[in-house]
């Protein structure tokens, strides 16, 4: 078994990129105080709205707008369901991710008569790589490719893996130092609390699921735009569920959440990688990157009740003194 | 039952009701937009499922799997806890009781093969069931994204025992080998001889045995729910854990219970339409028949009593759907939209409150007004 090491991280960053913006999605939500599973439908149904915006206009910027304008409708429908409506948000997210599964299949059909794939039927649009050949910048990775190692994974990254290095900074900055921020920790801290001072948790709630719907809208054009380009059925492939895993294992902290993505993403590289190198069955291989959501989550929760238990043995230490 | 009660019930019914017409109506508008032909596309869709005896059979067939996975979802759904392992548990069933039965062979006659077949696959569901349930319990996980994860997992594990314990080599698609005869279940009323009469019109219905089973299924769990101290623990829990909590109830332990439940309930779902409707384990995927259980269970407002109806509505437009999709040019996908639709529209608890509000407080004025037109005949006299 022979395997480039330096080609399999960068193929890991890559697989990861999808991953990141939906924990970033995923953990605003839940900054508000909201657990949002809907992510996998919203990044579907960004997927499919990229390829068909690109393919009609035949832009592949309006492409990219597309998917997150698409993201970000799909965002607000779950945020009417839920905030207006009073929908449980569980049995919401449930019925938008299952709407979102043939709902796809049904809209592409009806655009190409095709059921599986529109690879055959819209011309394919792709998301730039940075490297030697992009312009203006091209020459800044003529230098960077000359370090070795990590030369080659920098360079040739898509446009959408670095802008999802920058979401993570503008989200931290957002979240930590800016009003909006402040106002979604507190609705999601304590929504009475936060109301009694004057902030309107529904407006709130809607903020923060725009924001989200961007960032989902950000995967799901990476995925049909960059990372293939086309659309697939089902394409989302669990993503949306790992991202909120990912931003469940960091407590909600972008940094954080983007490193365990990172994780995550090594585990599907690894899952492929061994693919074609082994006859190990694939299908063991196949369950790498969910098993190690399940492992994960379980092993956050452990830390996170041992902390507490570890608080509240302190606390009780204080009371005797 | 108090006014406010009464009206609180009949709006719920009402809601309900509503609900369904509204997902219905754009189902029908949908059809009507896209389809070339829409008056006759529209008529296939509603009439289509009644048009042969056959029809009406497969919406029974179909129907049968619907109502046990929604009566194992109203274990999940009555205690609050989203797991849905039922979908991986389903397929995992079905492959479980294949590889048992292929595996055994014609050694066992099939009074005692089926039974035995039936605990295995509840005691596959129960051990699925428990995986999420636990992380819940030990971990603090979420079991939504848990049983998510779980359902890939088991979707890959079901097809490895399939191509590398059980698979068919002579045949050119890929399939299990072929359940034993003892195994088979079979249709209902096929040993009747004749060509006429009311036995001949009921065998060509060609309904599954499961339908006994199911009839079954809905009694014990409907007994369980609403005449059992389990039952109304559950519901309690369910409905206000605080509560439930301060008369001493252990709300963790009994949600751990009805979910291990559910999961055993799914698995008889599994070896149901397994063993009354094929003769071979061919699925590579999960079959979407956990979330269809939701939807019944969410429909239905976790009464397994009234599980079946929400299972024959949902079997209803899914057979209208392959109907329209066999006789047209309409995809059979846009039935999970409506079937979105649906569960958002019921589960949407300001879906017409405005008019349940409004009805409550007219009774409790019309009260008032009584009472007040009383005291003022009693001073009066």
């Amino acid at each position: 078994m022979s395997i480039d090491w330096v080609a399999f991280i960068a193929d890991a960053i890559r697989l990861s990129t999808p991953l990141i913006f939906a924990a970033l999605a995923a953990l605003i939500c839940r900054q508000a105080g909201m657990f949002n599973m809907g992510l996998e439908g919203m990044i579907l149904w960004s997927a499919l709205g990229a390829v068909i915006c690109a393919h009609y206009s035949g832009s592949m910027w309006i492409g990219l707008l597309g998917g997150i304008a698409v993201g970000l409708v799909s965002g607000l429908i779950i945020a009417f369901a839920s905030i207006s409506g009073k929908a449980d948000l569980y049995l919401t997210c449930i019925a938008f991710n299952l709407a979102a599964t043939g709902g796809t299949v049904f809209v592409m059909y009806l655009l190409t008569g095709e059921k599986s794939t529109t690879a055959g039927a819209f011309r394919s649009y792709q998301i730039p790589n940075l490297g030697p050949d992009t312009p203006i910048i091209g020459g800044l990775f003529k230098l960077i490719e000359k370090i070795p190692v990590i030369g080659r994974i920098i360079s040739g990254q898509s446009l959408l893996t670095w802008l999802a290095l920058l979401s993570v900074v503008l989200v931290w900055v957002l979240l930590k130092k800016t009003r909006l921020g402040l106002r979604i920790r507190a609705v999601g801290e304590n929504p009475h609390a936060a109301e009694s001072v004057g902030i309107s948790v529904p407006k709130v709630g809607y903020v923060s699921f725009s924001i989200c719907g961007v960032m989902t809208g950000l995967s799901g054009a990476f995925l049909s735009m960059s990372f293939v380009t086309f659309f697939m059925k089902g394409m989302a492939n669990g993503r949306g569920y790992i991202g909120l895993s990912a931003q469940n294992m960091a407590n909600g902290e972008p940094i954080g959440s983007a490193l365990a993505s990172l994780l995550f993403g090594f585990c599907q590289e690894l899952s492929t990688t061994m693919k074609n190198q082994t006859t190990f069955p694939t299908e063991f291989l196949e369950m790498i990157p969910y098993a190690a959501t399940i492992i994960a989550l379980g092993i956050t929760g452990m830390l996170a009740i041992r902390r507490r238990r570890r608080v509240e043995s302190g606390q009780a230490a204080a009371k005797e003194e | 039952m108090s006014k406010t009660q009464k009206i609180e019930t009949t709006m719920e019914i009402v809601r309900t009701l509503v609900g369904l017409v509204i997902a219905y109506a754009v189902a029908l508008i949908i059809l009507f937009a896209i389809s070339d032909d829409p008056v006759f596309i529209v008529r296939q869709f509603i009439l289509g499922p009644f048009s042969s005896p056959r029809r009406i059979g497969s919406v029974i067939n179909l129907a049968i799997p619907f109502t046990i996975c929604g009566l194992s979802m109203c274990f999940m759904y009555a205690v609050n806890r989203f797991n849905l392992v039922p979908e991986g548990i389903f397929m995992l069933s079905a492959c479980m009781v294949t590889f048992v039965s292929v595996k055994l062979g014609n050694a066992l006659p099939a009074p005692v093969m089926l039974p035995l077949l039936f605990l295995v696959a509840a005691l596959t569901g129960i051990v699925m069931a428990f995986i999420p349930a636990i992380m819940e319990r030990k971990f603090n996980a979420n079991v939504v994204v848990v049983s998510l994860m779980l359902n890939s997992i088991i979707g890959f594990l079901a097809t490895w025992i399939m191509r590398y314990h059980m698979k068919d080599n002579t045949i050119s698609f890929i399939g299990s080998l072929e359940l034993p005869e003892n195994a088979q279940m079979p249709r209902l009323f096929s040993g009747v001889q004749e060509k006429e009469g009311f036995l001949a019109v009921l065998k060509s219905f060609r309904v599954q045995s499961g339908l006994i089973i199911a009839i079954f299924c809905v009694i014990i769990v409907a007994i369980v729910f609403y005449k059992t101290s389990f039952g109304w623990k559950m519901r309690l829990v369910g409905e206000n854990p605080q509560f439930a909590g301060a008369v001493g109830l252990s709300a963790v332990g009994i949600s751990f219970a009805a979910q291990l439940i559910g999961g055993g309930v799914a698995g008889i779902a599994g070896a149901t339409e397994m063993l009354g409707n094929y003769t071979r384990f061919q699925w590579t995927a999960t079959t979407q028949h956990g979330f269809d259980g939701l939807l019944v269970a969410v429909l239905a407002k976790k009464n397994p009593a009234l599980v079946p109806i929400g299972a024959l509505f949902l079997a209803y437009i899914r057979i209208g759907a392959d109907v329209v999709n066999t006789s047209g040019d309409i995809p059979k996908e846009f039935i999970t939209v409506i079937q979105g639709i649906i569960i958002l529209l019921i589960a949407a608890e300001s879906f017409m409150s405005g008019t349940k509000h409004k009805l409550i407080f007219k009774a409790a004025e019309k009260e008032e007004a009584e009472r007040k037109q009383k005291q003022q005949a009693n001073t009066a006299a």
